[in-house]
């Protein structure tokens, strides 16, 4: 030990062209950091943030109303028939399901892949997938036609003594979104620790240093805080990496393990992770490009970030896209006429609209970020995610509802048109997501600060020849 | 105790089953224990009362009300349930027993066997012990069960529309009937339907005998008497023709809708079904060769169909005439001259006729030709005429000895009398005329002009407007009466239930058209038990009349009392006289400009009496498959040329008078002609049917009542979004999959395995058993189905059984709309056109193929491992059954089940207002509607709250009685095995077609297991290797070669093979090729 302190080891900075570009401009300290995070958390809410809110609890209001509609009357307000069991109910559970992927995947697989640059994001893009399975919980509830016996779905020791029947893919999603669910609270909350800890220190009145007080469980920044704050994370990490593929996977069994030609392909797990990642990613961005300017967090959230998150858009997009054409193969490759039927009547069908709106937004439309400028133009960005947005429910709702609305026996075929309480109970879904959302930047700490602390110092400190970075995560 | 419940009548010495309330009403006790009750019952709750004795009191209520509580919904009902504190004796709660009647239709009657619980009537049977056989029923049968319990049935007697005691209605019948009697009947007329009943009759002579003066007047809207008529005129006596369409091999239809909406189809239906058996004997089947305006059931059903215009039938069937005349090398003689100028009025441009004309020469005294209610007597008697002349007649035309039909003028008549003025007094038996008289009578007017109208009336419709005094009509299960069904047979017709609305001696729930009648005439015996006893007396002649009663009412029909054949000549003279006096006029006819116009009876509303039933409403239209309302029906090449589309607004101009109402393109209909269905668009009646379909009678005028012309149409607006029609199939090609399996008999015999084994779709069947391994069935039983497609005609009769069976709910027209409507078994009717014409050209003469689609109890069933809730599971009889109480509504089962058979309660619909959706729990409910409703319900069958799925289980509470019966039966011996034929599905059961088969396939020589042997037998979809337990014979058309419009394959077939790759039609594989073959 002693001879390697002797003889300290300088490693040799990287030459101009290699190195990394800095995760916080503007050369911005510690301090500026926690007081610009903690201050969205402290002032007074700001006028644009009231706003967004109001319209937001607006439509949660909305949602509770249509859900309280649906639920005295019947399944009967929605547009469903006999032909078509689902509809939106499930468009819109695959839908808010698939956005809610891009936290965990950042926040767990950058983890683990060492990307830095993830800090910036991580937060937000976790509560964001909270809130998303949050709403896409409630759709498997109220879609059923008795909801107030959702609780049969649960292997709860009863006086029937009879259990779910485990054959069934709706019984292996409630396993894979429970637990999902579970694991991304633990570790968003356990990610939050010692930012809640900051702003317990911050906070000035009595009610805020006890609730943040309880929040932040004691924490303290002593090393031995730090240390198991660190092994959490990783075995977090850890947990959450296999769940991302794997509740994308289980949901899109939903469809792949039955016999219906366009639901029954075994291309479909891989496929939905795919468009899971993509939707995700194209939520945070359609969330965090706003926030960013509006919160003033261009320093952090940087427009490498969201050229990265591009990048990310651009990967998933495309296998998307190839999935889209394997589907059309498989389907004539496979010589059922059933198979070619439901491709066709996919394409060229009375749904037509809706195969290519989607085929253009989720498969062409991100094929423009292959050029620097537009993935460094917050504007084009933030079109082209709620371009994906669109199109990726478009997709499951082409998944769900062409299958189903023309199927084995032509006698049976239907068409599905969407009523007023089908509308609104999308619309109310969004609102309560934004309200959540909005409700999450207000008071909690929107970016990891102490993350990013280390992060940005150590990318910072290399960055300006710096050889012995102050602090650390991983150090 | 004067509380007790009242001891049945002492057992009598020999069986005695067929009892009715009536009668035990009648026991001294119990008319003593009832007048008791109410002073008692009161006193009793006036003073402090024990627990037992309040349950006593109200048990008693309830068994005097006869008011099951059925009924139990998934959730605890609501209502208190008071058990008996008392059982009758001889009473076992909750097993149904049942009686013989009859439903009176027109000029027949259907016979019955209705079940009953707890005193309720819940469903309707055929009689199999009649002499017509077991011929199953029709869907009006069936629906009128529902009719009895309609809330919103005349229920009050009424005067100037103000309810009135009925002891007034006595009274001043009373007093008229005096009144009557001193002028012998003068100013008095009488305007009734057609009856079938025996009693009717001889009251009817009583009171010509009392008022000679009166005046007695039919009305009809639909009649179907032609075909008597016309048998009257050409054989020279009254006479009822009787078909033998199992005995004929070749059957040629002038219009004549037999399986539809001609008399006594079912019994038709029956012996077609019988004809196109194919026997192992090797006899063909028959051929149906039809010429026809419309697409009917038997359109739809013949293997060679003429479309033409209504008013070239007439000259197209005299061509045929022409035609059998020339080609049997018969003398030219008078009636050759009298057609002559007819049948060239018809060019036969693809000799169509002439080849018919071959057929029917070719096979003499084997053929049958029908002309229907629509066409004129000309066309009749050139039916009579060959069917006389090709010895038919006596063969596969029978003819018995109708009852003289006393003379009665029309409605025309009474209009003429009535403005007149020479009647003082009108008195409707039947019907509704307001609603269903010629356009051109403008009958409310003259109904008007008699001093005082009396009215027996079901519900309140358009004529009661115009009556002074309305008298609530008994339905036919509350009634005393008889009838004749088409073979002439003596049917009994007996109340299985008090008039429901008549307090508790049901005297004040209405009267029966005996009573009505009796009333009228003031005759001394007015109790309608009492004249429908005598006149069985007088019909049965000597022997002990107690005996014979009884025996009458326990089959439920009079023995030999249907005469005998007769074997009347031949008379040309009426007809020739007719046909010289037509021929100029018909010939002119068809040769008229503008639209022509067909005015038909409706599959499902009839002529309008049913448009209250919501049963019948919600049944799709075996052909169009509507519901709920009527459409202007449209050939597609009349359509394009108009440029019309499905549901466009169109108004008909005819003869000063226009209507308006949906475009519908049908295929298969007549060019240039417009099908308007009768019996919509009420102005008046109840809830259910209010609002629904226009009013085709508004253009019907008394001189064309079945068909016009000169017609003009002219849009109105393009369909908005509220104009979509409920109806429950969209998709009408089979898209070349080969779901329903056809083939025509030349193939069948060189090849018997076609249907089954050569479409080769099954190809992508998995080659190895599945990855599970399922449980294996252990049952003793293992349950199956067979439907014979060459059987089933579409007729729908299965469909409404079902419902009634299984408390199917209605869903109203905005569900069906949204496409939600609850029936288990559907019948899917599929078009096929010529492939190789162009896809415009298809619908012009397509061949139709229908199939009866419900749960198939898959063995590997897709909707099992789907279910998160165990909620359907395969039972060890292989039957998939639900637990509803288990459902949560996932609908996953649903969207997995390959042949979309099962039913999701989207809402409340058995607790829905009549007229309106279900809006929640905390929404008011009518008071009263519901209570009535439920009375209808199967006890037997759970009824289904919201959100659960539901689906057909083969009868299971069938299933489930037979072998608890059986059972019992079999004591120690142990043998539980429930015999072939002991379980009939309630579809079966009312198939008139048989066509529908269930029983044990674990039994080698159960009826269905033999079925599933066949040849032609495939499975719907087997090559998803779900292993359905329903199994189709494939259909055998029987098409002539040497038609115009002959083809190898049937449509459907050619189209499946011309879209599998490489499979070219006539390169089919060989026969016994296994399916799949992996």
């Amino acid at each position: 030990m002693a001879a390697l302190r002797s003889q300290p080891l300088v490693a040799p900075d990287p030459p101009a062209e290699l190195a990394r570009p800095p995760l916080i401009l503007n050369r911005r300290g510690t301090a500026w950091i926690s007081g610009k995070v903690s201050g969205i958390a402290e002032g007074r809410a700001p006028r644009w943030w009231w706003a967004a809110f109001l319209p937001s609890a607006g439509l949660t209001a909305l949602c509770f109303a249509m859900i309280a509609y649906l639920v005295s009357t019947g399944i009967g307000v929605w547009g469903l028939d006999c032909t078509v069991g689902w509809a939106w109910d499930i468009t819109n559970f695959v839908f808010w399901i698939g956005i809610g992927h891009a936290g965990t995947l950042i926040s767990a697989i950058l983890f683990l892949l060492r990307q830095p640059w993830r800090t910036s994001i991580s937060r937000a893009a976790e509560a964001m997938t909270l809130f998303a399975v949050i709403c896409a919980a409630i759709f498997p509830v109220i879609h059923l036609g008795r909801p107030w016996d959702c609780w049969w779905l649960f292997p709860i020791p009863n006086a029937n003594a009879i259990w779910p029947q485990f054959r069934s893919p709706l019984t292996w999603d409630v396993f894979a979104i429970s637990t999902y669910f579970v694991v991304s609270l633990m570790f968003w909350y356990v990610g939050m620790i010692p930012d809640l800890a900051t702003l317990r220190d911050r906070a000035r009145t009595r009610a805020r240093k006890l609730v943040y007080g309880l929040l932040a469980m004691g924490w303290t920044g002593s090393i031995r805080h730090w240390r198991h704050y660190e092994k959490a994370c990783l075995l977090l990490a850890g947990l959450s990496t296999p769940l991302v593929l794997s509740v994308h996977s289980i949901v899109s069994f939903d469809f792949a393990a039955s016999l219906l030609p366009g639901w029954h392909t075994t291309i479909f797990p891989p496929y939905f992770v795919a468009g899971a990642i993509f939707s995700g990613m194209a939520m945070v961005l359609t969330l965090l490009i706003p926030i960013r300017t509006l919160c003033g967090l261009e320093d952090v959230i940087t427009v490498l970030h969201i050229d990265r998150m591009g990048k990310v858009l651009l990967a998933a997009g495309s296998m998307v896209g190839y999935a889209y054409a394997i589907e059309w193969f498989t389907a004539r490759y496979s010589g059922s006429p059933h198979e070619i039927f439901a491709w066709e009547n996919r394409a060229f069908g009375p749904y037509a609209w809706a195969y290519w709106t989607m085929l253009a937004c989720n498969a062409i439309s991100p094929q423009l970020l292959w050029l620097r400028r537009v993935r460094r133009s917050m504007a084009a960005v933030f079109l082209l995610s709620i371009a994906v947005n669109v199109g990726m429910w478009l997709e499951r709702f082409v998944i769900i509802v062409t299958s189903l609305h023309r199927d084995f026996l032509p006698s049976s075929w239907s068409y599905f048109r969407p009523t007023l309480v089908d509308i609104g109970t999308l619309a109310g879904s969004l609102g309560l997501f934004l309200t959540l959302f909005l409700l999450f930047i207000r008071f909690l700490p929107m970016i990891a600060m102490a993350e990013i602390k280390g992060a940005a110092a150590r990318s910072g400190a290399r960055a300006h020849g710096d050889p012995d970075p102050p602090g650390g995560l991983s150090g | 105790m004067k509380n007790d419940a009242p001891a049945r009548p002492a057992p009598w010495k020999e069986p005695r089953y067929w009892r009715s309330l009536d009668e035990l009403a009648r026991t001294p006790p119990f008319q003593e224990w009832l007048q008791g009750e109410f002073p008692d019952g009161a006193q009793a709750l006036e003073h402090p009362v024990s627990r037992r004795r309040f349950l006593e009191i109200m048990s008693a209520s309830f068994l005097l009300a006869g008011l099951g509580l059925g009924g139990a919904g998934c959730r605890r009902p609501e209502e208190a349930i008071l058990p008996f504190a008392r059982i009758p004796e001889g009473y076992d709660h909750g097993v149904a027993e049942y009686y013989a009647t009859a439903m009176p239709v027109r000029g027949s009657a259907i016979p019955l066997l209705v079940k009953t619980h707890e005193g309720r009537p819940v469903k309707i049977e055929g009689n199999p012990l009649h002499p017509q056989g077991r011929t199953g029923t029709d869907a009006f049968a069936q629906a009128s069960i529902l009719n009895l319990y309609d809330p919103d049935r005349l229920r009050r007697f009424t005067r100037q529309g103000q309810a009135v005691a009925p002891a007034a209605a006595i009274d001043f019948l009373a007093s008229q009937a005096r009144e009557w009697a001193e002028r012998r009947g003068s100013g008095l007329a009488i305007l009734e339907g057609r009856a079938s009943s025996p009693s009717r009759e001889r009251i009817e002579r009583l009171l010509r005998r009392r008022y000679p003066e009166a005046r007695w007047y039919i009305h009809e809207p639909i009649d179907l008497q032609i075909a008597r008529a016309s048998a009257a005129m050409a054989l020279g006596q009254p006479l009822a023709p009787a078909y033998r369409m199992d005995l004929a091999r070749r059957i040629v239809s002038f219009d004549a809708d037999l399986l539809g909406t001609e008399e006594d189809a079912h019994r038709w239906i029956h012996q077609h079904a019988r004809g196109r058996q194919l026997d192992d004997d090797g006899r063909d089947p028959a051929r149906l060769y039809v010429l026809e305006s419309l697409m009917t059931l038997t359109g739809a059903n013949a293997d060679h169909r003429l479309r033409l215009e209504p008013a070239r039938i007439p000259a197209a069937a005299a061509r045929l005439w022409w035609e059998v005349h020339r080609q049997a090398g018969w003398a030219a003689d008078e009636e050759s001259a009298a057609l002559r100028a007819l049948a060239n009025s018809y060019a036969d441009p693809n000799s169509w006729c002439a080849e018919c004309a071959r057929d029917l020469v070719e096979s003499r005294g084997q053929c049958l030709v029908v002309a229907g209610h629509r066409q004129p007597m000309a066309v009749h008697l050139a039916a009579w005429s060959l069917n006389h002349r090709l010895g038919n007649i006596g063969r596969t035309v029978h003819v018995r000895p109708a009852p003289a039909a006393a003379e009665k003028e029309g409605l025309p008549e009474l209009a003429a009398s009535l403005r007149a003025g020479q009647v003082e007094a009108l008195v409707i038996l039947d019907g509704n005329p307001a609603y269903t008289a010629p356009a051109d009578l403008d009958w409310r007017s003259a109904q008007r002009m008699a001093r005082t109208v009396i009215r027996l009336a079901a519900s309140e419709d358009e004529t009661s407007a115009a009556c002074d005094w309305q008298i609530p009509a008994l339905h036919f299960l509350e009634s005393w009466g008889d009838a004749r069904t088409g073979d002439g047979t003596v049917t009994s017709v007996q109340p299985l239930i008090q008039p429901l609305f008549g307090g508790a001696s049901g005297k004040d729930g209405g009267w029966t058209d005996l009573e009505f009648l009796a009333r009228i005439g003031g005759l001394e015996e007015q109790r309608p038990r009492e004249i429908v006893r005598q006149t069985i007396r007088e019909l049965a002649g000597s022997g002990d009349a107690v005996r014979q009663w009884r025996q009458y009412l326990h089959d439920g029909f009079l023995a030999g009392s249907a005469p005998a054949p007769a074997s009347p000549a031949w008379q040309p003279g009426a007809a020739l006289e007719c046909w010289h006096s037509a021929a100029g006029s018909l010939a002119a006819q068809a040769a008229s400009p503008g639209l022509q116009v067909v005015f038909h009876r409706d599959y499902s509303v009839d002529d309008g009496r049913y448009i209250n039933n919501g049963w019948l409403q919600e049944m799709p239209d075996p052909i169009t498959k509507l519901t709920w309302e009527n459409a202007i029906l449209i050939s597609p090449r009349t359509a394009r040329l108009h440029k019309l589309a499905h549901f466009d607004r169109i108004e008909i101009a005819l003869r000063g008078r226009t209507v308006e109402g949906p475009v519908w393109i049908q295929p298969g209909m007549a060019d240039n002609t417009l099908g308007l269905a009768l019996g919509y668009g009420r102005e008046r009646t109840g809830r259910v049917g209010a609002g629904s379909g226009y009013n085709a009678y508004r253009l019907r005028t008394a001189a064309a009542l079945h068909a016009d012309t000169g017609a003009q149409i002219r849009l109105v607006r393009r369909p908005g979004k509220k104009d979509r029609i409920a109806c429950t199939q969209d998709h009408g090609a089979l898209e070349g999959r080969p779901i329903v399996r056809e083939a025509s008999l030349d193939q069948f015999r060189a090849d018997p395995g076609l249907a089954s084994g050569a479409m080769r779709i099954e190809a992508h069947r998995p080659p190895a058993a599945s990855l599970y391994s399922h449980p294996p069935l252990t049952g003793l039983h293992q349950w199956g189905m067979a439907v014979d497609l060459n059987a089933c005609v579409g007729c729908s009769a299965c469909v409404l059984a079902c419902q009634s069976e299984n408390n199917v709910p209605i869903v109203g027209r905005g569900q069906v709309a949204r496409g939600r409507e609850m029936h288990w078994l559907r019948i899917d009717r599929y078009y096929a056109g010529p492939p190789d014409r162009p896809l415009d050209e298809q619908g012009d003469d397509p061949q139709v193929v229908f199939q009866p689609m419900m749960c198939q109890q898959c063995e590997h069933a897709p909707c099992e491992y789907v279910c998160p809730v165990n909620a359907t599971v395969h039972d060890e009889e292989g039957l998939n059954v639900m637990a509803y109480n288990r459902c949560v509504g996932t609908r996953y089962c649903a969207n997995n089940c390959p042949y979309k058979v099962r039913r999701f309660n989207f809402f409340d619909y058995h607790r829905r207002p009549l007229d309106r959706l279900y809006r929640g729990p905390l929404a008011p409910k009518a008071p009263d509607e519901r209570d009535l409703i439920q009375w209808a319900r199967n006890p037997d069958v759970t009824v289904r709250m919201r959100g659960v799925m539901e689906k057909c289980t083969y009868c299971v509470q069938r299933i489930q009685q037979a072998k608890i019966a059986r059972k019992i039966a079999a004591g120690i011996s142990g043998d539980i095995r429930v015999p072939d034929g002991a379980i009939v599905p309630a579809c079966a059961e009312a198939c008139p077609a048989e066509a529908i088969v269930f029983g044990d396939l674990s039994d080698p020589n159960s009826r269905v297991s033999v079925l599933r042997r066949q040849a032609r037998c495939y499975r719907a979809l087997e090559f998803l290797d779900v292993r359905p337990r329903t199994s189709y014979l494939a259909r055998i058309r029987n098409p002539n070669s040497r038609m115009p419009d002959w083809h190898e394959h049937p449509w459907s077939l050619e189209d499946a093979l011309r879209r599998r790759e490489g499979g070219r039609p006539g390169q089919a594989e060989p026969a016994g090729r296994p399916e799949g073959g992996g």
